[in-house]
């Protein structure tokens, strides 16, 4: 499925990617990935106020990322890492995409740069191999 | 609050590849090149579909077909200020995705090709608002990886 990210409606991507565009809210969802916490224990690593966490807090609330129990006196915070989901795949989907056109990529200019003209590598029928032909330097490097 | 404040999210994929720069761009932006690769697996991209005009007001389109079943995913870029053979930037007619290509010459024939995408509103394009960029959401997309390493992992297609 190339056309990456259609079936997900943009609005919510939009919410979601705002959301996480910023490091303390996605310190905050790192840190709930290891498990629910108080706002007190998720202000602590930050050097921000409880009214200033909480303002991260709601911009997450609001696009569904975490959820706050209702009744229990601290209020823990909880990753619902299902909201995550589309953005997560659309995310993967485009990541998929590109690494699959830089491997065809890879293996075209490969093919290219392997011309007649220019590899020593290939030599035209009529002619025989020079003497002292050096060995391929080709230095393979996948990254 | 004002909207500049809301960071635009940014994707961003790099590889490097064994080919001098002027080769790799070339291959960015001409169709006989861009039908080798422009498809993902699984999909073909006609070189009859492919329309490269690089000049900023230019296009950018292709279509790539599903191999399988024939499904037709077209694709239409309007291309923005560029700069051959270091930079191609288009935005996605459909979606709005700016997608910025950049080209580094890394010294003998190795060139580092990187992928920047972003869906930001038109206000948010200002140099200075680009400035702000601090999301590499890649860094996001690696803890989702490790997050999803688990059993319902692999998504269908």
């Amino acid at each position: 499925m190339p056309s990456a990210g259609t079936a997900v409606p943009q609005d919510q991507l939009d919410a979601t990617f705002t959301a996480l565009a910023d490091p303390t809210r996605r310190a905050i969802v790192a840190r709930l990935a290891r498990g629910d916490a108080t706002v007190n224990e998720l202000a602590a690593p930050f050097d921000l106020t409880l009214p200033g966490i909480s303002k991260h807090l709601k911009v997450l609330e609001r696009c569904g990322i975490i959820s706050r129990t209702r009744h229990a006196q601290f209020r823990p915070c909880h990753l619902e890492a299902g909201a995550l989901e589309p953005a997560a795949a659309w995310i993967e989907d485009n990541r998929r995409i590109w690494a699959e056109r830089f491997d065809k990529l890879d293996a075209h200019l490969r093919d290219l740069q392997r011309g007649p003209a220019s590899d020593p590598r290939r030599i035209p029928p009529e002619k025989p191999a020079p003497p002292e032909g050096r060995p391929p330097m080709n230095e393979r490097s996948n990254q | 609050m004002s909207n500049s404040a809301a960071g635009p999210a940014e994707l961003v994929f790099t590889r490097v590849f064994e080919a001098p720069r002027e080769l790799v761009f070339q291959c960015m932006t001409q169709p006989e090149h861009l039908t080798h690769f422009w498809g993902p697996a699984g999909t073909s991209a006609p070189v009859e579909h492919i329309t490269v005009d690089p000049r900023p007001g230019g296009v950018f389109e292709t279509v790539m077909i599903n191999d399988a079943d024939g499904s037709r995913y077209p694709h239409s870029g309007g291309l923005r200020r560029g700069r051959p053979p270091e930079r191609l930037v288009w935005t996605e007619a459909h979606s709005g995705m700016t997608v910025t290509v950049n080209f580094t010459d890394l010294g003998g024939t190795r060139t580092g090709v990187e992928i920047r995408q972003v869906n930001v509103p038109e206000f948010a394009r200002s140099p200075e608002a680009q400035a702000g960029f601090l999301t590499s959401l890649d860094r996001f997309a690696g803890y989702l990886a490790t997050r999803s390493a688990g059993p319902n992992t692999r998504r269908t297609p």
